[in-house]
């Protein structure tokens, strides 16, 4: 475990020493604030009901953009100042040292989860919040952006190029996101693209339920993309 | 303390390391020299645990590289080639992150951080960011993060290239000073160096062991044998290497025909044998002027030209 800190803490370092974690978290919570506030046909303050939903919807697609850049350069940053072969030389698992960066995405990443919070805590003065729905969709929209990150860091583990990684990022993400709406109809095909797709679970957090097999489905996704970034640290033990 | 037998390595169809085997002593500095692309980087990320071998074993301090994976890591300090470092870090914070990996803790890292920066001289840029770094003060963080957790073996790879002669002195001098208590690999294409730094030298060519022994025996190995670089006028080509060739004991190396006539011509003579007087004699006899006349002795550099070409 301590391997992981120490991993997790170089990460937290070079997040903070740079520009990268300010520019992510403010553009995140500007860009979702003002699309829930202000923007397209219904904005909060026009249709006049205290529901926070928009947050998580907004959010969902300009975290799509905002998480590859979070974990692009977890991999492939190493891999091209060459640093990864000291990294994996030293007394430390592949899967401690995807561990320890991995933490460091979601600490960034509970950030942003905080700076959300702005808005339900000022509608809630001059409305009624539903605190179960809240509560389920802030579980939710931690456990998508848990899996985006997980996706983005495996997408970083192939390449030595920080570009290559964000855009494999985002359209690995993408592609489960919107996977529902690859098939149509009611057929075997179709049931499986919707539950394989991320925005079919996603949806019903906000519901006001938990279901454990969109926890479930969350949790899956997570564990293979971190299976899959260790796996591709460990390609260069093939004999 | 390091034992490789038969090891070979392959990446797809090309060969890198041909069924190698030597082993290094406790305590020893060995050499690893060869040209470019002979298979030593290869080697030591083999030994450093990065990748397995193909085939064959390697086991240090009696652990497999491939079994006991992690106890061999403890035991090494590496310096990849061309020195990775994070350059966005600051040099005591990079010094520090190694330490926590390598779970250097409490007082003993105090300690080791003590050591290691009088040792490698990093006083006055501790507080720097490491892309502020000059060449050999980076080198200098390298070997430092190397030692940090003190141990046992150290592998170099290529930790003098790019460096200046001052630099490339101060390096080598620091690779003396850790071997007298640590058991050190190095590599290196560059010949004064084993001979100035390393007990034993190794010298590899594509993906195989070419010689290895000490600097003085490698050295004896053709020791004795002369060049003679000779420039002769109103000497006929064909008729001088005839003559030549008639000579037991001297081989001709090279013959070229200069625009005025003259022939230019390098000679290498066995060992033991002194043939200069003959040779004038027969000059003398054929009539030949002999303009130049300049004998040489082999150096290791010859050794290794001939081993590797």
């Amino acid at each position: 475990m301590s391997e992981v800190l120490a991993i997790y803490r170089k990460e937290m370092k070079t997040y903070f020493n740079s520009p990268i974690a300010f520019i992510v978290i403010s553009s995140f919570l500007v860009i979702t604030n003002w699309l829930f506030f202000d923007y397209g046909d219904y904005p909060f303050f026009a249709i006049n009901i205290a529901d926070i939903r928009g947050i998580f919807d907004y959010g969902a697609i300009v975290l799509l953009f905002i998480a590859p850049a979070v974990s692009m350069r977890l991999i492939s940053e190493e891999k091209h100042q060459d640093t990864l072969e000291l990294l994996v030389t030293m007394p430390i698992t592949d899967m401690q040292i995807i561990l320890g960066k991995y933490l460091s995405t979601l600490v960034i990443f509970a950030i942003i989860l905080g700076g959300t919070l702005i808005a339900p805590i000022s509608i809630s003065f001059v409305g009624d919040l539903d605190s179960g729905i809240v509560i389920s969709s802030y579980i939710g929209f931690f456990f998508l952006g848990a899996t985006y990150l997980a996706m983005g860091l495996a997408a970083s583990s192939f390449t030595r190029n920080q570009i290559i990684a964000y855009i494999m990022g985002m359209i690995i993400i993408a592609v489960f996101f919107l996977m529902n709406g690859m098939a149509n109809g009611s057929g075997l095909i179709a049931t499986l693209f919707e539950n394989l797709s991320i925005r079919f679970h996603y949806q019903n957090f906000f519901r006001g339920v938990l279901d454990t097999r969109d926890l479930l489905y969350f949790i899956s996704l997570i564990f293979v993309s971190l299976l899959v970034s260790s796996t591709a640290l460990a390609s260069r033990k093939s004999k | 303390m390091i034992d490789v037998q038969n090891v070979t390595k392959s990446y797809g169809a090309f060969e890198a390391v041909k069924d190698v085997s030597f082993s290094v002593e406790q305590g020893e500095i060995l050499g690893f020299l060869g040209p470019n692309g002979a298979g030593k980087t290869t080697m030591m990320k083999m030994i450093t645990c990065y990748m397995p071998p193909t085939g064959g074993t390697i086991t240090v301090d009696g652990m497999d590289v491939l079994t006991e994976s992690m106890g061999v890591r403890k035991k090494i300090g590496y310096l990849p080639e061309s020195t990775p470092l994070y350059e966005e870090m600051g040099v005591r914070d990079y010094l520090n992150f190694i330490a926590d990996v390598r779970r250097v803790q409490g007082a003993d890292r105090t300690r080791a951080m003590d050591r290691v920066i009088s040792v490698t001289g990093l006083s006055k840029v501790i507080h720097k960011d490491i892309h502020e770094l000059s060449k050999g003060y980076r080198q200098r963080v390298g070997f430092a993060q190397a030692i940090i957790h003190d141990p046992e073996i150290l592998v170099l790879d290529e930790p003098t290239t790019g460096l200046d002669p001052n630099q490339i002195i101060e390096i080598r001098n620091l690779i003396r000073e850790l071997g007298e208590s640590k058991t050190v690999i190095f590599s290196t294409h560059i010949m004064q160096e084993v001979q100035a730094t390393s007990d034993r030298v190794l010298i590899i060519d594509q993906g195989k062991i070419a010689a290895q022994g000490t600097a003085e025996e490698l050295k004896a190995s053709i020791a004795g044998q002369m060049h003679l670089d000779m420039v002769l006028r109103n000497a006929d080509k064909s008729k001088f290497i005839e003559v030549v060739n008639g000579i037991e004991h001297i081989h001709l190396e090279d013959i070229k025909l200069q625009k005025n006539g003259d022939i230019e011509t390098a000679l290498k003579i066995d060992a033991g044998t002194d043939l200069r007087e003959q040779l004038f004699d027969l000059a003398v006899s054929n009539q030949w002027k002999i303009l130049e006349s300049s004998p040489s002795s082999f150096t290791l550099e010859d050794v290794f030209r001939k081993l590797t070409n």
